[in-house]
């Protein structure tokens, strides 16, 4: 006798691996990245299966969601700088030298035998093995949460969770510098119905955002899944051109980019007294200090990812002005 | 109530406070750039002063103590690496200052400062580190500032470099997470302690086989080398210089420090890494041989010099492994305080004469004499003559391989010694050549108050050398490699 | 068979799909997508290493980690597709 479960779950890898094999090796871009974003999708229910929620949420708002919309976006302008906008199908966008099959079929030869040793590696090593579960659950009445993951991200391992944010300001600085401009390909907008749509779906996402943020004390959610959903407004904003980004607003724009890594590192080292080390939060107001850290980040988390949708520094080019260095 | 910090926490969080000032402020960008530069070189020297004081000093970080919380660790290898950082990262600031004063370059200054303290921090982060997936945290930061870096400038050459440059470092810190996982299927643990001893299983292997070949890529080890020298070479004259001195060595040292810690792997494994070195230097040699432009050819020379570093790392066998690391430290910091003058130096003199072209070196009237024998200085340190750094690092390397009866690790030193003084050569010859040009002695000149940065790097690479004891004796506290002596 | 095994050799085959595309792939938008499978991969491994037979529950950690990576390879992404976009905007300039 078959658990059903077993077939679902049986099913549900075979069609994430047909789904990344296909994304792949489509010919047409467009419908790379939409098979890529089903591809995510199914990867975050898979990842439900293997009962990680918190992951799930950020595969599905941030890997794919936030991805998804970055591909389609770079897709647009490409066409759009190439000229090939008109065209039905999205290929020859970027120029593209043709690989000779040999090199193809050695390539995948090649990769199927790391792939093989890799199984090999897998299947040797010792199903649910050690792990941290123990200390972690030892640890979590001092940690000042209830939900574990929010105590690994936010307190035990907290180090690293700066450095993601860091991570992130360090995108946005790079984005800033390679691209600036108001907007050389026309963005796209969204037409009259969707419009409707953003205005009323705009406040709804805004108390998703902010409950998912809420609720990772305690449950599935927290600063990095609330800051992509709040995100999802900034991308909506910006499409629905609602928000026009602003040579004037780049300083407040700045601000909000740091806040996030600011806050954290300025909490992290001002605890640190009467014996007590940086990222050591005094038991009484760890939960308070968590939350605001949690609060901060979600609002640098947010705007950066819109800012990285959006993709440039906002500033006012001269006619013909395209080498600024 | 006082706030009790350790100059450990102060060595990454200054940089980042620095960066995020910097960004917020770009006007003041270079000001708040100096000042934290200044005092990220003060918490290195007071954590300096603890090690030498107390030997290898730990930082649980949050309090809870590894393998569930992340400990910070420092011992002499450690506060080497960071302070060559400090160091060359102080002087090439300096040097940044005049290369970027241009009223055209407003925009590179006001990118360059956060993102080179960014840098600054991820590679800080990692010298500190005691923690796998921190260490792939880290090297993201060092990823993404180093590729902001690289194409500062905006040019079409740059962009192409940095976006080879990108993919290959995100592919390399996606095999070393491949490898994290694979550490934690089989020890449940990601903090090196909790890698001391463990059995060589399938997993453990995977997972040592993914992470090398992700920080050799992140490296550049030759055959993975393929990114580096159109990155290196078009990047502007600071940014050049942070990334082939600097950035390279961050991936080198978690080979370093990993080679300790994770199950070494046989006699057979440690050749292939020294052929991949042989390989380097060999190809990076000829490659630097033919090379048409200055900074190409000190791009490639630091493909050849990565390499011998590995060779110096394999030179002893398995056997000698415990004092073979000094060897390949050694010329780590020999390569990168060396190689951030010669690119400063490089820098200089395409600034002052307009290009990079080998061949038409001598075709100027303009000399700038001091940026070329800074240039010379900095070579000798590479090329390996005494009394360098670099000569140091080369010795240790050949007496080593020699005492093992390792003769071959001994001929490709030799071969590429030989190499290096031969594409050095082409470049000098193109400055000591002058009778293609004639032209009054006056105008020989073209050095400038920016020449001094580089010269001060070059001079240590040289001086240096005259303090390799005491710089040895230093790295070993803590024993960073476990052996007593 | 339990679902760690069958979503294990998921990840695994998932990452190797990207390794060829990462090696393969000509296309610059293409070559980014296979990086980000390869990281999808990763996840997987890190989030079947952390499931326990139920009621048991998982390791956290891992669950953190897996988080982290996902909001650094966005980062990643972003940065190199920002690369992408100014290319083609330089290239298109160039050539006409």
């Amino acid at each position: 006798m078959t658990d059903p479960l077993v077939i679902f779950d049986l099913l549900l890898a075979l069609a994430i691996v047909a789904l990344a094999a296909a994304s792949l090796s489509v010919r047409d871009l467009f419908s790379m990245i939409v098979l890529f974003i089903i591809f995510g999708l199914l990867s975050a229910l898979a990842w439900v299966r293997l009962s990680a929620p918190d992951v799930a949420l950020a595969e599905a708002a941030i890997g794919t969601g936030v991805t998804g919309a970055l591909l389609l976006k770079t897709l647009h302008h490409l066409r759009f700088a190439s000229g090939t906008l008109g065209q039905k199908a999205a290929y020859g966008v970027t120029p593209v030298a043709p690989v000779p099959m040999a090199v193809i079929m050695t390539n995948a030869v090649f990769c199927g035998l790391i792939t093989l040793g890799l199984v090999v590696a897998f299947l040797g090593a010792p199903a649910a093995g050690p792990g941290f579960d123990p200390l972690v659950a030892e640890a979590m009445p001092q940690s000042g949460v209830e939900h574990p993951v929010t105590g690994v991200l936010l307190n035990f391992r907290s180090y690293d969770t700066l450095m993601e944010v860091v991570v992130l300001l360090a995108a946005v600085v790079a984005v800033w510098q390679i691209e600036r401009g108001l907007s050389e390909a026309p963005a796209p907008a969204m037409g009259e119905v969707w419009q409707g749509f953003a205005r009323l779906a705009l406040p709804a996402i805004v108390v998703v955002g902010t409950y998912l943020l809420w609720v990772g004390a305690e449950a599935p959610g927290g600063a990095f899944q609330g800051g992509a959903v709040l995100a999802a407004v900034g991308l909506l904003l910006l499409l629905t051109r609602a928000y026009v980004p602003q040579p004037a607003h780049r300083g407040i724009a700045r601000g909000a980019f740091v806040l996030g890594t600011a806050a954290f590192a300025l909490v992290a080292l001002l605890v640190a007294s009467g014996g007590r080390v940086a990222f050591e939060y005094p038991l009484d107001h760890a939960k308070t200090l968590i939350l605001l850290i949690e609060g901060m980040v979600t609002i640098s988390i947010a705007v950066t990812l819109a800012a990285l949708f959006h993709g440039r520094e906002p500033v006012a080019l001269a006619k013909g002005d395209r080498n600024d260095t | 109530m006082s706030v009790e910090i350790s100059p450990m926490i102060l060595s990454v969080f200054v940089p980042l406070f620095g960066a995020i000032a910097a960004f917020v402020l770009p006007r003041a960008a270079a000001l708040i750039g100096f000042a934290t530069l200044v005092l990220t070189s003060g918490a290195v020297a007071w954590l300096a002063r603890d090690v030498l004081a107390a030997g290898a000093v730990g930082l649980p970080l949050g309090g809870w103590g590894a393998p569930l919380g992340i400990d910070l660790r420092a011992d002499g290898l450690s506060v080497a690496m960071l302070a060559l950082t400090s160091v060359v990262g102080f002087l090439v600031s300096i040097a940044a200052l005049d290369s970027l004063k241009g009223p055209e370059q407003a925009r590179q200054r006001q990118y360059f400062w956060p993102l080179w303290l960014l840098l600054l921090t991820g590679m800080n982060g990692v010298y500190l580190s005691t923690d796998i997936f921190n260490l792939y945290v880290m090297i993201e930061v060092i990823a993404l500032a180093a590729v902001g870096l690289t194409v500062l400038s905006g040019s079409r050459a740059a962009l192409q470099a940095g976006l080879d440059y990108m993919y290959a470092s995100i592919f390399g810190a996606l095999l070393f997470l491949m490898g994290v996982g694979f550490v934690y299927l089989q020890l449940g643990r990601l903090d090196f302690a909790g890698l001391t001893g463990a059995a060589p299983t399938g997993a453990l292997i995977a997972a040592l086989a993914l992470i090398f070949v992700g920080l050799a890529l992140k490296t550049a080890l030759f055959p993975l080398h393929f990114w580096l020298p159109a990155a290196h070479a078009n990047a502007t004259a600071p940014a050049s210089a942070l990334l082939s001195g600097l950035v390279v060595k961050a991936a080198l040292y978690v080979v370093l420090r990993l080679a300790q810690y994770m199950p070494f792997p046989s006699e057979n494994l440690l050749t292939l890494v020294g052929l991949m070195g042989a390989g380097a230097v060999i190809w990076g040699g000829v490659q630097a041989l033919r090379a048409e432009r200055l900074k190409l050819l000190v791009a490639w020379s630091t493909v050849a010099q990565i390499g011998l570093i590995f060779v110096a790392f394999a030179r002893a066998g398995e056997v000698g492994l415990s004092e073979s690391w000094k060897a390949a430290a050694l010329l780590i910091l020999a390569h990168g305080i060396a190689k951030a003058a010669m690119f400063l130096a490089a820098g200089r003199i395409k600034d002052e004469i307009g290009h990079d072209v080998i061949r038409d070196l001598d075709r100027t009237p303009i000399r700038p004499t001091l940026a070329q024998f800074t240039f010379a200085l900095a070579a000798i340190s590479l090329i390996g003559l005494p009394p360098s750094l670099g000569f140091i690092g080369k010795w240790s390397l050949m007496e080593g391989a020699m005492a093992a009866g390792y003769w071959h690790w001994v001929g490709v030193t030799m071969a590429g010694t030989l190499l290096s003084v031969a594409y050095f050569s082409r470049v000098f010859a193109g400055f000591l050549r002058f009778d293609r040009v004639r032209a009054p002695v006056g105008e020989h000149q073209g050095w400038a108050l920016a020449d001094a940065a580089p010269l001060t790097l070059a001079l240590m690479a040289i001086g240096l050398g005259l303090l390799a004891a005491p710089v040895l004796s230093f790295i070993e506290i803590g024993y960073p490699f476990g052996v007593a002596p | 068979m339990t679902p760690d095994l069958i979503y294990g050799l998921t990840g695994v085959a998932v990452f190797g799909i990207g390794l060829v595309g990462a090696l393969s792939a000509q296309d610059r938008l293409r070559r980014v997508l296979a990086l980000k499978l390869c990281s999808v991969g990763a996840g997987f491994l890190l989030v079947v290493g952390a499931w326990r037979e139920p009621p048991a529950a998982p390791d956290p950690v891992p669950h953190a980690l897996v988080i982290t990576g996902i909001v650094v390879m966005v980062s990643a992404t972003a940065v190199a597709l920002a690369l992408i976009r100014r290319l083609q905007t330089l290239e298109a300039t160039d050539e006409r």
